[in-house]
């Protein structure tokens, strides 16, 4: 990426600035917007201006949005749940990776293939079956309701990016372990997954963006607030507050800040880690 | 070596979760789906097997021929208004350099990791006729204001433009991840040859990008089909059915409208209709691909 240096003469350079500014003010202007509104009263909000300059900044919005909105116990639910999802689909596709990419079986591309059919089918259509299915085994509610869909749906692509790194990984290494009188699982854990940590790294990314900010099956398959996550805040928020929308604001505002704060402090693996996910899924 | 590398229990350890997995929260349920969509439930109480009835009223169901029409929109929004903006905004970025190109990068992605659902409740209020943002930027510019969005006539506008900003980011980092990777040395040889820079990006860039636009066509289309949250607190499809879409319609059917069974019906094609998609746009660049490359080889 250094080189890019060298390419970037001969283009007006303000015309650049106006455009790249144009499409950025676009793209953030409504969360400015937000944020501004978030900080003013009910009353304030129906000017003509683009901006309000509130007259007190009004802390007390995020103060009910903290509380009304469970904000700690819905963030501490999304953490924990998407936490053990990233772990599960990872440990999950280094496995099947392996046993697919390395290992001597009849059937190993046919399983790889199914389990990457996975990638085809859409989320929402299995919205009604699987509510059947977890309440007759009685997981509503209940923590697997939302971990097995998020981890199911994410493995595809978690499996499709670990079989193409594990390719690049020589095999003369593993023939070295085995005459080392090393295990299968000894390969796999100890001397693959180490080398797999750019892989992990998007794999772990990827599975985060896709179901962190999730709400369609967790509105579906939960009913009380034991489990819910994040997006919830705001869902249950404008019903409550209907008529108050700067505390509808302030949620909003609220609800987006841990992934904003975490995406702007790890920016660049995170691009990286798109980049990868993407371009290769 | 072999030995060890062929031992089925071990094989059989290591897959199972994964099978395990796709059979409980994929398999299954598609199975389930195709049960139901041939019976008339209603989500309780006794139902009985009606055949191919639900298929049948699929077939002249405006409703589903409307979501199917607003996913082809999208995906032409996509493709015609997102793409092309998004392979130019990369394009340009890539010139930029220094920290102002990270700046800008990081600027376009941040409505990437923000829930749809912030993203959805804040386009309403941005819609709003009272207060909404658009109005008032209207107004600013000397027009009327106070237009109600999503009037049966424009909701469908209103969704599409939301759809097409959030999704913007993702497309440009692909694209821009993409023109990364293209050899500089290709750019300095044009420069040295004199090419100016529309030159240089109708020859060099969009040729070379070629595969990665074909990508992101495919997951675009993939997505226009797959489009369900944003509609669903947005607009619910309505208006009437103006700005349904096959996922939101599908889970109106089954619990709003207690039609669990047409429900799951409208699932059995849905998931037909979105193989069908993939597989067929795979073919069609798999072949031009392989067209190409022929010619390639021919002209040598």
């Amino acid at each position: 990426m250094e080189s890019v240096g060298k390419r970037k003469h001969k283009f007006s350079k303000p015309l650049l600035w106006v455009v790249l500014s144009v499409v950025a003010i676009i793209q953030i202007f409504p969360l400015v917007w937000l944020v501004d509104f978030s900080l003013a009263s009910s009353n304030e909000m129906f000017t003509s201006g683009l901006l309000i300059i509130p007259e007190k900044i009004q802390w007390g919005n995020y103060a009910k949005a903290f509380v009304d909105g469970h904000f700690l116990l819905y963030l501490k639910n999304s953490i924990l749940i998407n936490g053990l999802a990233v772990l599960i689909v990872i440990a999950v596709s280094i496995m099947a990776g392996f046993a697919c990419r390395r290992m001597k079986w009849k059937l190993s591309g046919f399983v790889k293939t199914l389990l990457l059919l996975g990638m085809m089918i859409p989320i929402h259509a299995t919205l009604l079956p699987n509510y059947k299915i977890y309440n007759m085994l009685g997981l509503t509610d209940t923590i697997w309701a939302l971990l097995i869909p998020y981890v199911a749906f994410s493995l595809p692509q978690g499996l499709f990016l670990m079989t193409s790194f594990m390719e690049s990984i020589p095999v003369e290494l593993e023939e070295a372990a085995v005459m080392d009188g090393c295990g299968i699982y000894r390969i796999i854990f100890q001397i693959i997954t180490p080398m797999l940590k750019s892989s992990i790294a998007t794999v772990a990314i990827m599975t985060f963006l896709n179901n962190w900010n999730e709400f369609m099956m967790a509105s579906t398959y939960l009913s009380s607030p034991k489990w819910k996550t994040l997006p919830f805040s705001v869902l249950e928020f404008t019903g409550q507050y209907s008529s108050n929308y700067a505390v509808q604001f302030a949620v909003m505002a609220l609800t987006a800040a841990p992934a904003v704060i975490v995406y702007i402090i790890l920016n660049k693996h995170i691009t990286k880690g798109v980049a990868m996910g993407a371009v290769k899924g | 070596m072999k030995k060890l590398y062929s031992n089925k229990l071990v094989i059989l350890s290591l897959v199972l979760p994964g099978v395990l997995l796709f059979i409980f929260a994929i398999l299954a349920p598609i199975c389930l789906s195709v049960y139901y969509g041939f019976t008339d439930y209603s989500g309780m109480g006794s139902f009985s097997f009606i055949g191919f009835e639900n298929y049948k009223k699929l077939m002249t169901d405006e409703a589903f021929w409307m979501s199917l029409r607003n996913s082809l929109l999208l995906a032409i929004g996509f493709i015609c208004i997102q793409h092309p903006l998004a392979l130019i905004v990369a394009a340009v970025l890539d010139k930029l350099g220094g920290r102002a190109e990270s700046f800008f990068r990081c600027v376009y992605f941040i409505p990437n990791v923000i829930s749809v659902a912030v993203i959805a409740y804040l386009w309403k209020f941005i819609y709003n006729p009272d207060f909404g943002l658009l109005n008032n930027i209207i107004k600013a510019f000397g027009g009327k204001g106070g237009t109600n969005w999503f009037s049966s006539d424009k909701a469908i506008w209103a969704v599409l433009v939301v759809l097409i900003w959030h999704g913007f980011g993702w497309g440009m980092l692909i694209y821009y991840t993409g023109i990364k990777n293209i050899d500089p040395v290709l750019y300095e040889a044009a420069s040295i040859d004199g090419a100016d820079q529309k030159t240089t990006f109708l020859k060099i860039t969009l040729p070379l990008m070629k595969p990665v636009i074909q990508v992101n066509v495919t997951m675009a289309v993939i997505s226009a089909l797959k489009q369900m949250e944003t509609v669903y607190l947005l607009t619910n499809g309505g208006p009437g059915n103006s700005t349904q879409f096959a996922a939101n319609y599908l889970y109106q059917q089954a619990f709003k409208a207690f039609k669990y069974g047409y429900g799951n019906a409208i699932g059995v094609i849905f998931i037909i209709i979105c193989l069908v998609t993939t597989v067929v746009l795979n073919k069609i660049f798999a072949e031009r691909e392989g067209r190409r490359a022929r010619r390639i080889r021919e002209g040598l």
